[in-house]
């Protein structure tokens, strides 16, 4: 199996006025397709920087980051924009759904740069069990509804990859159990892989694969030997 | 198509947000609409009231007014007197000679006119007005001070008393005869008398005879005398007669009744109805002299609402009935006078034959006007020509305060309330990006390229501006028909004329206009209002869509947590 992600002696660091904070210092790693992957650590391990890092959504200041064979840090914004697009999804801990946007409409929001219709919104919406719950605004939501939209809307393309910072950290232990069930099998239903930052043990012990952070380096890198 | 939906729903679900830009970016529209709009109105109103010699057909008023100096070969003059003089002169008609009037006690109405401060000259100055380069047209009109007088011719009494005469006469008396000289000494002999030197002195005659004697003998010779004297010259003595005399006496004048009442007159050329001291345009009623000039008059509106004239009316001036065929309205400035007459019964009545005391000029473009008056003072030094902007000049009131405060003030708030709504639109625009920052980073996470967050971002910004324009628009038009409906009245006055101390007569008038204030809304004024909103809209939207383009997505989603 080839690998998906490479990355080799990542650092990002941050001017926080006169200080330089290293919010990832020298990470290397690689990650397989179809892998779930949970990102443990306490806030402030880096386990965000290296998602949006994993994500495109970020640069990182040192190293390089191998994507499906390409390099990251040398693809211009518009390819970046591309690769957001159609071969990653974000869920976020705050669901990040657009306020003024119905459940459906924030679907499109993401179908929209590809031209994707109201039909498929709601086909995704249907997958995850809010179908009738397609036009209210996401202030009309509770948390776990909100985030399976969300999910719902980072699956619209089939990503390569779901990256998933906190999902559970606004919720309640149930519904964050049903978030996590429900992203692990949709995940593996459309084939993408899944990579999980959380602080939450317990969650991370559900995943076949965790990688551990202290003060933005890798402190573990544990591999659940496939039964 | 999403992106349109997505647009829309910002807007009305950020309701506030769009409400108060929408109000913002409007009200600064509506100022800039409506203040345009008043502006355009009171310039339309100026023009219509201030170009006062326009709204006579005219271009430039020829007049003679009095010279301090001597005056020099003057072309039209009424014989180069020169000063006060010649105005006294001019106006010595007003010197009621009551004899004229009618027999003592009798009652008597009479009109006098005089050509007041403008002096008359002959009404041919105009041909040679009308021969000169750039003048199309002239006519003449004559405006005079009139007089009412109406009382009784008052008796006027004399009491006379003469003083007491001494009168002294000559005359040859005839020689007594020897018979009668002889009785006459024989009766002063008898009396005591004698007469010195009698034989030698006799023919001298008895007139010096007597310069002999003291007082007290004087006395008595003289009643001797008395007795003695011959009865033909006794005779003489008691027919002695005061001759006839004249006797002249100033009197003081008397006291009488007579009420005076000044109004003026003015003398049109009624085969002229569209440029004279009176036009056409300026009858509110009836209708205007006809081209015949015949007997009759046009008074003025005010005129007419004091004396309880109305269109019918007669009119009697000494002794010729003229009637009203139409009310007119004052032109502000230029002429204005109170009753009008065809210019030849006026000039018959008032005695003034082919005089005229204006000539008005019409140019044959208005750029030669000041070219024209030039010429015209050139060959005539002793006129004074008056151009509608000499005229306009002299006028004040609301209306030219407030036509001056829009030209200064009016653009300036114009740009301060365009100003603050580009301000306020740019602000909303820029916290509202500060606000969606997240929004935004989610969106560029989502794959939303640079392009399509600014594009999205500008787009409602612009989708503001022309919202806050039709609102604002909407908003102005309304402001101006809520001044159309309920606009104050602006006046405009101009004094003409002048006090003329010397007769005791003022012919200083005010005329005074007052215009309902409109605010007509043009086309130009309404694409000017929509492209400032959009203006607005795309200043706020390049503003926000520069502060959305320089978020790094990844800190965009940072920030909030």
């Amino acid at each position: 199996m080839s690998v998906l992600y490479e990355l080799s002696g990542v650092a990002r660091y941050f001017q926080r006025g006169p200080t330089t904070v290293r919010a990832l210092d020298d990470v290397s790693l690689e990650i397989e397709p179809g892998e779930f992957v949970a990102l443990e650590g306490p806030s402030g391990s880096g386990k965000t920087t290296l998602l949006q890092i994993l994500g495109a959504l970020d640069r990182p200041s040192a190293g390089t980051v191998t994507f499906d064979g390409s390099d990251l840090v040398k693809q211009p914004d518009s390819e970046l924009a591309e690769l957001r697009l159609h071969s990653f999804g974000f869920v976020f801990q705050q669901f990040n759904l657009i306020p003024t946007l119905t459940a459906v409409e924030n679907v499109e929001a993401k179908l929209a740069p590809a031209g994707g219709t109201r039909g498929r919104a709601l086909e995704l919406l249907a997958e995850v069990g809010l179908a009738e719950r397609a036009d209210h605004l996401p202030a009309h939501l509770s948390g776990g509804e909100q985030q399976r939209v969300a999910i719902a809307r980072a699956l619209s393309f089939e990503p390569r990859v779901v990256l998933a910072d906190e999902p559970t950290g606004n919720l309640d232990s149930a519904t964050g159990g049903e978030i996590i069930d429900l992203l692990a099998n949709l995940a593996a239903e459309h084939g993408s892989t899944v990579i999980v930052a959380t602080h939450d043990a317990s969650l991370a012990a559900r995943a076949p694969r965790r990688v551990a952070m202290r003060d933005g380096k890798l402190a573990g890198n544990v591999r659940a030997v496939p039964a | 198509m999403f992106y349109l939906r997505y647009l829309r729903n910002e807007l009305v679900r950020r309701r506030t947000r769009t409400i108060v830009t929408l109000v913002g970016l409007g009200l600064g529209v509506a100022l800039v609409v409506a203040i345009a709009s008043l502006s355009k109105g009171l310039d339309r109103a100026q023009q219509k009231t201030l170009d006062p010699l326009a709204g006579i057909g005219t271009d430039l008023t020829v007049t003679l007014a009095p010279q301090q100096q001597q005056s020099q070969g003057f072309g039209f003059g009424p014989g180069g007197g020169g000063g006060n003089r010649d105005l006294i002169q001019s106006n010595l008609s007003v010197l009621t000679d009551l004899s004229k009037l009618g027999k003592p006690g009798a009652h008597f109405v009479h009109d006098f006119f005089l050509p007041g401060t403008q002096l008359t000259f002959p009404q041919r100055a105009a041909q040679q007005i009308a021969s000169l380069d750039g003048v199309q047209k002239t006519t003449t009109g004559l405006t005079l001070l009139a007089e009412h007088q109406e009382g009784v011719v008052p008796k006027i009494v004399a009491t006379l008393k003469t003083q007491a005469k001494t009168l002294t006469i000559q005359r040859n008396l005839p020689r007594p005869t020897a018979k009668d000289f002889a009785q006459m000494q024989a009766c002063l002999q008898k009396a005591g008398v004698t007469l010195g030197r009698p034989q030698t002195q006799q023919g001298q005659g008895f007139g010096n005879g007597f310069g002999g004697g003291t007082g007290q003998r004087n006395d008595a010779n003289r009643q001797a005398f008395q007795k003695c004297l011959p009865a033909s010259m006794r005779r003489f003595r008691t027919r002695v007669t005061t001759p006839s005399q004249t006797l002249k006496q100033v009197l003081d004048p008397p006291q009488t009744n007579i009420s005076t009442t000044a109004y003026t007159i003015g003398g049109a050329d009624q085969s002229s109805p569209n440029m004279g001291v009176v036009t056409a345009a300026q009858v509110t009623k009836g209708t205007f002299l006809s081209p015949a000039g015949g007997k009759e008059a046009l008074v003025a509106t005010s005129y007419a609402a004091k004396h309880s004239l109305k269109v019918g009316s007669k009119l009697n001036l000494n002794g010729t009935t003229f009637t009203i065929v139409g009310l007119v309205s004052p032109p502000l400035g230029g002429q204005s006078a109170d009753v009008y007459l065809p210019l030849k019964q006026l000039q018959t009545l008032a005695s003034e034959k082919n005089l005229a005391n204006v000539i008005l000029v019409h140019a044959k473009s208005s750029s030669d006007v000041a070219k024209v008056k030039q010429e015209i003072q050139r060959a005539l030094p002793q006129a004074q020509v008056a151009s509608s902007k000499d005229v306009a000049d002299t006028i004040s009131g609301s209306l030219v305060d407030a036509s001056n405060l829009s030209h200064d003030l009016g653009l300036a708030l114009s740009v301060v309330a365009a100003v603050a709504a580009f301000l306020l639109a740019a602000l909303l625009a820029l916290s509202s990006v500060g606000k969606r920052v997240r929004e935004l980073g989610t969106l560029k996470a989502l794959g939303w390229t640079q392009r399509m967050v600014v594009r999205q971002v500008a787009g409602e910004s612009l989708a503001t501006g022309i919202l806050g324009g039709i609102f604002g628009i909407g908003l102005g038009v309304l402001a101006a028909v809520a001044i159309d409906a309920f606009g104050p009245s602006l006046t405009a006055s101009s004094s003409t004329g002048s006090d003329f101390a010397n007769l005791g007569v003022s012919t200083v008038r005010t005329a005074t206009r007052s215009v309902s204030l409109t605010a007509p809304v043009g086309i130009t004024v309404l694409a000017i209002g929509f492209g400032l909103a959009l203006l607005g809209g795309l200043i706020a939207g390049t503003a926000g869509a520069l502060r959305a383009a320089r978020l790094r997505p990844a800190d965009a989603l940072r920030q909030v947590e």
